[in-house]
């Protein structure tokens, strides 16, 4: 199974849900298979899953896709628990486990080993949490989970590899935020960014 | 925390955690992730106590990060309650989202090891040089009446310049 054909199968699914994406391939496919202003990309290995945290906390309404990797989540673990705790209902972790450190070299990881993440996830309180080995169970996974209202956590297995010929990514990290942030404020109703000169 | 709550009847009843409580409602600081240290115990309670308030506690500080700057995508005011060795902890998360991104967030950070406080010279030796070296601009209120507009001031300026802020908390302002 290939990360790409998986995403390619929710990118209509999940209609504004802001997808918040870990630094590698899978920001990558994902900004090419649903480019949006909906879409963070995270530069801070494994910290999407907090983002997303964040986010689903204080837009209690919105859909918030995290799409992690094993390598990245490995880095941050311990957003597990926190998540357990806090278990937003909206919020919908999904990993893709390809065993490897595909964007710093290839290197084997502790998942390729005897590390089982939904295991971890289940320990650590989340309050679904499953695999996938086929294209069609992820897509009904994530379907499901949308529909759901409860903390789900989504592992699929996959081959290492980013798929070729892909459109690189033109928008700069802080171009990132802005284009969040006013689409947030668009579609929310609310204000993010403070007013430029409050005093004029 | 639990285990500290038989000791927080016998804590002194400095204003401290009380000024830094307002100047975060004067500031609009709404939403604080928390990784609690002893000296910061009575804060925290405040904190949690307080309905104003979302708390939300970490397992590892470089987590708070990510999560403040979630909670700054969905349109609130956040910060950081740790411990400066949490502040090391937290350095990636700080320089590749919080800073590379321009999302504001203030950082309150117990002061362990500073003049007169024994617990982590060492640590106390390189929270400075830290904050220098990530090119965050801190403060250090060493008197009540510094707390409310340090902390407030440096919320404001956060949001105003899109970057982390810092607050060192000693242990004197902090009532331990």
């Amino acid at each position: 199974m290939k990360r790409y054909d998986c995403l390619q199968s929710i990118a209509a699914l999940v209609g504004d849900a802001i997808a918040v994406s870990s630094a590698g391939g899978v920001t990558l496919e994902w900004s090419n298979v649903r480019p949006s202003d909906a879409n963070l990309r995270v530069r801070t290995l494994g910290l999407c899953s907090s983002i997303g945290l964040g986010l689903a906390m204080t837009l209690p309404r919105r859909k918030i896709l995290v799409l992690d990797g094993d390598g990245a989540l490995l880095l941050n673990l311990s957003s597990l628990p926190t998540l357990g705790w806090q278990r937003p209902p909206n919020l919908i972790h999904c990993v893709f486990v390809n065993g490897v450190y595909e964007a710093s070299g290839g290197g084997r990881n502790a998942a390729s080993a005897n590390a089982d993440l939904v295991a971890i996830a289940r320990g650590a309180g989340v309050p679904y949490a499953v695999w996938v080995e086929t294209v069609e169970a992820f897509r009904q996974e994530v379907a499901a989970a949308l529909d759901r209202d409860q903390l789900s956590f989504i592992a699929a297995r996959v081959e290492p590899g980013v798929r070729p010929g892909l459109k690189s990514i033109e928008t700069q990290a802080v171009e990132n935020k802005f284009l969040l942030a006013r689409h947030i404020e668009r579609t929310e109703g609310i204000q993010v960014l403070a007013p430029a000169y409050p005093q004029h | 925390m639990v285990s500290t709550s038989s000791a927080a009847v016998d804590r002194t009843s400095a204003a401290g955690p009380a000024l830094v409580v307002e100047a975060l409602k004067q500031a609009g600081v709404d939403f604080i992730v928390v990784l609690p240290d002893q000296k910061l115990a009575r804060l925290h309670d405040l904190l949690e106590a307080d309905p104003f308030f979302t708390t939300v506690t970490v397992c590892r500080e470089e987590e708070g990060v990510g999560i403040c700057t979630g909670a700054f995508y969905g349109g609130r005011r956040a910060a950081m309650l740790i411990q400066n060795g949490g502040l090391f902890v937290a350095t990636n998360a700080l320089v590749s989202t919080a800073i590379m991104y321009e999302i504001p967030m203030l950082l309150l950070v117990y002061y362990a090891g500073d003049l007169n406080d024994r617990f982590f010279p060492t640590v106390g030796q390189y929270t400075e040089p830290v904050l220098q070296a990530l090119n965050i601009r801190y403060w250090v209120p060493r008197e009540a009446h510094q707390v409310v507009p340090t902390i407030s001031g440096a919320a404001v300026l956060a949001a105003d310049a899109a970057r982390p802020m810092a607050v060192l908390l000693t242990k004197p302002i902090l009532g331990e």
